[in-house]
């Protein structure tokens, strides 16, 4: 086939991504940081909820590229890819496990997250669901794997390195402008304005849900059960 | 003022009668009882600072008790051995605290200073000078939790 300028990444997608990598550093130094910054910490967290699930459902509904059946990393594909066999467009096999990895380990991060604690004045908005124990425990587990999502995010950017000085393919300037000067695939198709209006109500609904609005106020107490004044 | 010397009066008194001869179970105890009974006081802090109805005297309260617990010279309970053993749960004091001492007494120190603080700008009763000191109050448990305190 071929190479031409192809279209690659379809805007929702970059902008998700760019999005993405704006909220994750924040959510790491604001979680370092602490302190009054716990707060913004937490709503950054339920603007990752809503980043995950807009991809999450883009994955299905997106156009061609962005759609997780087009890169699922069967262990046929990464056995071809590692042995030099694979012609493909969009993720690699080995990409594919990296964005299926930091999708998952973002995602147990944000559930971790909130339904957590830092034994000072913040809970994160659902923590009434799971209670103090298993709070206490998932809050350990959420600073566990924070350390292991800071080295993904590193083994990612150190794979773009790779490619881009040893193997010359330039991965960052298709996120940028979607384009990709010599494609050998064609260019996406699907993923239009019905799909993303879809994929943003959705979103915008996990938010709703993991800000914990929904739940019922704490009954506030009855002036009979006033408590005495010292 | 009363209030206040008869608060740290008690706390003095608890303190120095626990000091002579507390229990290894006893002062994992009192330990947990201190940092919970301020995470109560640290909620109504917060409270009244996000609820947009701020109560003066709530949280004047609120920041003398933490105050008070700040200044009760609480390391008297960290004896030695007792990086292990249950209160009213596990402990989660980690053993660094009794080799780092340097580091430890500097958090020590920076949580004292900033709770003295905390009563100070609470007796004011700006709520966004509460809310700027609670972040810092807060900014300095954490530097304790993060090196001296187990995650479970």
């Amino acid at each position: 086939m071929n190479s031409k300028r192809i279209r690659l990444w379809d805007l929702p997608t970059r902008l998700f991504h760019w999005s993405l990598v704006l909220c994750v550093a924040a959510a790491v130094i604001s979680g370092q940081v602490g302190g009054k910054w716990i707060d913004w910490h937490g709503r950054i967290g339920l603007l990752i909820v809503g980043l995950l699930v807009f991809r999450l459902v883009w994955g299905l509904v997106g156009s061609t590229y962005a759609r997780f059946a087009q890169f699922f990393p069967t262990p046929g594909k990464i056995k071809a890819y590692l042995s030099g066999q694979w012609r493909g467009e969009g993720h690699n096999p080995l990409g594919a496990l990296s964005v299926f990895g930091l999708l998952g380990l973002l995602g147990v991060q944000v559930l971790t997250g909130l339904v957590a604690n830092d034994d000072i004045a913040f809970r994160g908005p659902l923590y009434d669901l799971v209670g103090n124990d298993w709070s206490n425990r998932l809050t350990g587990l959420h600073h566990l794997l924070a350390n292991g999502l800071i080295a993904l995010v590193v083994l990612h950017v150190a794979a773009i390195a790779f490619y881009g000085h040893v193997r010359k393919q330039k991965l960052i300037k298709p996120m940028l402008t979607g384009w990709k000067d010599e494609g050998e695939g064609e260019s996406a198709t699907g993923g239009g304005i019905l799909a993303l209006i879809v994929a943003l109500l959705i979103a915008a609904g996990s938010v709703y849900g993991a800000s914990g609005a929904w739940m019922p106020e704490p009954p506030p107490p009855p002036p009979a059960a006033e408590t005495p004044s010292w | 003022m009363k209030s206040k010397l008869l608060l740290s009066l008690v706390v003095a008194t608890l303190a120095s009668s626990a000091m002579a001869q507390v229990k290894p179970e006893d002062a994992i105890k009192f330990r947990q009882s201190g940092y919970g009974f301020m995470a109560w006081n640290m909620g109504r802090i917060k409270m009244n600072v996000e609820g947009g109805n701020y109560n003066k005297e709530e949280v004047i309260k609120a920041a003398n008790a933490i105050q008070a617990i700040a200044n009760s010279g609480m390391g008297a309970l960290y004896l030695p051995g007792t990086d292990k053993g249950k209160g009213w749960e596990e402990t989660r004091a980690k053993s660094n605290i009794w080799t780092d001492k340097e580091k430890m007494g500097k958090v020590a120190t920076d949580f004292v200073r900033e709770a003295n603080e905390m009563a100070k700008v609470a007796a004011g009763g700006d709520a966004a000078a509460v809310g700027n000191q609670l972040g810092k109050l807060s900014g300095t448990c954490k530097g304790c939790h993060d090196d001296f305190k187990a995650k479970r």
